[in-house]
């Protein structure tokens, strides 16, 4: 099956800063694919390249070595409303002075349809309303989304990306901020957009226990590099998490049913740090 | 209501609202003419050199036209720049484009280069200059040395070209002839005046031109709203429309102030006016603020030429008496419009 | 014999009409009219005060708020400021004539007037020669050529007893303060510099470009000037504020105890009353030469 998205010994650098680091962040030799259908999950400490990985994919930065391809065309061959037909990405919330309803929000997501538009026309608008009937958000679609909680606000952003009607769903740490009962929300609503309608799904997240749970296969980063691609119980290794996070772990596996469970050993354990 | 239907309901209001001003504003002015000598001078059945005809048609007529025109850029280039910037502080005269403007006509009138170099060249044609220098200036200040323009570096930039220039302007002030200085100080308290046609169509030309940039992005400047990075994701080239808009709005500021001076506060009241009846979205809000804006400036300069007759105040200080206290009054209130 | 009387006769009875009222104003512009201006819009206050002086004001159908001498001029319609005058007000007053400055009124407004089809009539003056040639294209302007000699033969005189008085007694250095803060002083093509020069003083700012130049108090103090005269602008612009005068009692007009007020009204304009202000110089100057 030919890969959906594509990294191909992918390397960036931000330009050097020397304020913000005392060595330049780059990425180097990134590669791996997304294959349809499935749920990926980006997991790292942070700076470890996951947002920019992101960027990289949706063409906000530029490699600058290897190539990065989409349904086996180039990245840099895709227009920018060709690319948004195909990618969405749900970014982690909005500005607290977004001055928007729910429906206005989930529109601005049919942007690509029709670039040169200058009102949506009605299939825009239906196909906004189902976006937002997946997600349950539909009887809130008039609201300020300023007035929503943590949750809904979620939900409706998702609505948005789901109105670009893409085949590849990107998330940016969709639980952080949430509430435990959203993170498990989140959780059943991937689950659901993904075993129901197809939707490639690559999760971006600092829970461990979260994309476990959800995701097919997960792709450890470490400073910049791939430290492992593999099943969640190839990657949840212990000495490879301590040694990634530098700090003791313990990883436990109900026998057979379900995912590994990663716990952290607060002050106890291996390194002996205390 | 769909946003077109809510979009053609206020437009046309607005623009029933604009015809109904302007017609009244003919017939209102310091000369004593009757109700019945302005009819019939503008259905053209007055005396070829009839003081009514001279005044309804060439003094009050082109004023008014020149009046909704300035008002109506000067609001657009507000929303404009409030979008761009997500700002709600932000207006034309922010950027640094009105004190450029402001400084090529002091250059031109204080150096008096004779009556008619001056007339050649008008001192349009300085503010004009002017006005392109500070954006130029602004832009590069924004630019140079970076792949991507960040908008607090602009607005940064534009306050500091703002202010330089204002302090050229004191500079030559402080060494101006006496006699010169009422002339300038007039200019620089914003004064519109009729334009003959000629300068007039120049005038609407670039109007035009500047709304068209704006209007056909205000889409995107909707989108501008999730945050670049977001924008850019749903397929907007965000470099691009910041350089459009940044153009467009410049290009109205410029003409107004070289046309007709600097005139503030029409940028700032006449959108969030407008925000608080329709909402934050800008393919609203654009097409809106021109004839909002042209009703404005219009009762503005009306209040401004009649109020003291026959001395004329400025229409820059109506639009700042009533500016201020509206802008107090919005502090104080919370209103949807927030960007 | 009759022939050539005959033919001059049809001739004349077929010529065009008396050639169209042309006068060249003080910029060099000519301005054609179709007959003398018997409606004029003066935008310059001395410029009123000359036409009265003249006894041409029936001609004068509009003046600005700030001609306020004589005091009939007042009742005359007015049209404005000087620097904003009301155009529909001018047009309403249906000129044939507009007379104004290029020292106090702007070229914007000659442009508007222009293109409205007014004719404008440009004046400016420097020296008591432009005020004298002034009164006397007025005089012809307006037909009152007559009246014109009389009114510059009584200026003459009075300017000549000055000259007379002061010209025996050596000359102070004087500084004219037209405006105190900013100091502003009048310079080389100020009036009130060849006023003073006429009133037996020496103008220290005389050096100055222009009209009436900024300057500073120091360069001011500088110059050590023995008379200190300050000007008003009258009733409505408040007493003028000697204190920070008295207080540079290194200067010698000060230690002298000669800092005089004198009536600005008179002395920037360039009427007919430039004499009267000339007259307060020489008696502040010259207070001995008058008793």
């Amino acid at each position: 099956m030919t890969a959906l998205a594509e990294f191909r010994a992918v390397g960036f650098a931000y330009p050097a800063s020397a304020k913000y680091r005392a060595r330049p962040f780059r990425l180097a030799d990134l590669s791996f694919a997304i294959a349809p259908g499935e749920i990926v999950g980006v997991i790292g400490p942070n700076s470890s390249g996951k947002t920019t990985l992101i960027r990289l994919l949706t063409r906000v930065l530029e490699p600058g070595e290897g190539e990065i391809a989409l349904e086996g065309k180039r990245l840099r061959d895709w227009g920018r409303a060709a690319l948004a037909r195909r990618i969405a990405v749900v970014p982690q919330g909005v500005s607290r002075e977004f001055p928007f309803t729910v429906e206005e929000l989930v529109l601005m997501g049919r942007y690509p349809h029709a670039p040169g538009r200058y009102f949506e026309n009605p299939a825009d608008v239906r196909a906004a309303r189902a976006a937002m009937d997946a997600t349950g958000v539909l009887d809130l679609a008039p609201l300020a989304l300023a007035s929503l909680g943590g949750g809904e606000t979620q939900r409706a952003i998702i609505a948005r990306a789901l109105a670009q009607e893409p085949r590849l769903l990107v998330l940016d740490e969709p639980t952080a901020h949430l509430d435990l009962r959203y993170q498990a929300e989140t959780a059943a609503l991937l689950r659901r957009l993904n075993r129901q309608r197809g939707l490639t799904v690559l999760l971006v997240s600092h829970d461990l226990n979260l994309a476990a749970e959800v995701a097919d296969r997960l792709l450890l980063l470490a400073d910049g590099r791939v430290a492992r691609l593999g099943a969640p119980a190839e990657v949840l290794d212990e000495a490879l998490i301590a040694s990634v996070y530098g700090c003791a772990v313990r990883v436990d596996t109900d026998a057979g049913t379900g995912p590994p469970r990663v716990r952290l050993l607060y002050g106890r354990g291996v390194a002996g740090h205390v | 209501m769909s946003p077109q239907g809510r979009l053609a309901l206020v437009l046309g209001g607005l623009a029933g609202l604009l015809v109904a001003v302007a017609a009244a504003a003919l017939f209102i002015g310091s000369a004593p003419i009757s109700p019945g000598a302005v009819f019939g001078a503008v259905t053209g059945r007055a005396a070829a050199e009839s003081v009514e005809r001279v005044v309804t048609l060439s003094i009050r007529l082109p004023r008014i036209v020149v009046a909704a025109l300035a008002g109506g850029a000067l609001a657009v280039a507000g929303v404009a720049f409030q979008a761009l910037t997500r700002n709600p502080l932000a207006e034309p005269s922010v950027l640094g484009i009105s004190g450029g403007a402001a400084f090529g006509v002091v250059i031109g009138q204080s150096f008096g280069l004779g009556l008619t170099v001056v007339q050649a060249v008008g001192l349009t044609g300085f503010a004009f200059a002017g006005a392109l220098l500070a954006a130029a200036a602004v832009y590069l200040i924004a630019a140079v040395g970076r792949a991507v323009i960040q908008i607090q570096t602009l607005l940064l930039a534009g306050v500091i070209v703002g202010i330089f220039f204002a302090s050229a302007i004191t500079v030559i002030i402080s060494l101006l002839d006496f006699n010169r200085l009422g002339g300038v100080i007039h200019w620089l308290l914003g004064n519109l005046a009729p334009i003959p046609p000629g300068a007039l169509g120049l005038f609407a030309l670039l109007l035009a031109a500047g709304f068209g940039l704006v209007l056909s992005h205000a889409r995107e400047l909707n989108l501008l709203a999730l945050g670049e990075e977001s924008a850019q994701q749903l397929g907007v080239n965000a470099e691009r429309l910041k350089l459009m808009i940044f153009t467009g709005a410049a290009l109205l500021t410029a003409s107004v102030v070289a046309f007709a001076g600097p005139i503030g506060f029409v940028g700032l009241v006449v959108p969030h006016t407008l925000r608080m009846l329709l909402g934050p979205d800008n393919r609203l809000l654009v097409p809106t603020s021109l004839v909002g804006g042209a009703i404005f400036l219009l009762v503005a300069d009306t209040v401004a030429r009649n109020v003291v007759a026959p001395a004329e105040l400025s229409v820059g200080v109506i639009t700042s008496f009533c500016g201020a206290p509206f802008f107090v009054y919005l502090l104080r209130t919370r209103y949807r419009g927030a960007l | 014999m009759r022939a050539p009387a005959l033919a001059v006769g049809v001739l004349l009875a077929v010529a065009p009409p008396a050639a169209a009222f042309s006068a060249r104003d003080m910029l060099g512009r000519e301005v054609t009219l179709a007959a003398p201006p018997a409606r004029i819009v003066s935008l310059v206050p001395s410029v009123t005060e000359i036409l009265y002086a003249l006894g041409a004001e029936e001609r004068l159908v509009g003046v600005t708020d700030f001609c306020d001498y004589p005091p009939a001029a007042r009742q005359r319609p007015s049209v404005g400021g000087m620097v904003n005058p009301n155009l529909e007000a001018i047009v309403a007053l249906r000129p044939d004539l507009v007379i104004a400055t290029t020292e106090g009124n702007r070229e914007e407004t000659f442009a508007q007037l222009e293109r409205l089809g007014i004719p404008t009539y440009l004046v400016a003056a420097h020296l008591v020669s432009d005020v004298t040639d002034l009164i006397a294209r007025l005089g012809a302007l307006t037909g009152r050529e007559r009246a014109a000699g009389p009114v510059l033969a009584r200026l003459e005189r009075r300017i000549e007893a000055v000259k007379r008085a002061v010209a025996p007694r050596p000359r102070p250095r004087v500084l004219y303060v037209l405006w105190p803060e900013p100091l502003i002083v009048p310079g080389r093509t100020a009036l009130v510099t060849e006023l003073i020069r006429l009133a037996g003083g020496e103008p220290v700012t005389a050096g100055e470009a222009d009209a009436y130049p900024r300057y500073s108090l120091e360069a001011a103090v500088a110059k050590a000037p023995e008379v200190i005269l300050l000007a008003n602008h009258g009733a409505n612009t408040g007493p003028i504020d000697e204190t920070k005068w008295q207080r540079l009692t290194s200067l010698p007009a000060i230690h002298a105890g000669r800092l005089h007020r004198v009536d600005g009204n008179l002395l920037h304009r360039y009427g007919p009353r430039f004499v009267d202000g000339l007259e307060q110089l020489a008696r502040a100057i010259h207070p001995e030469a008058f008793k």
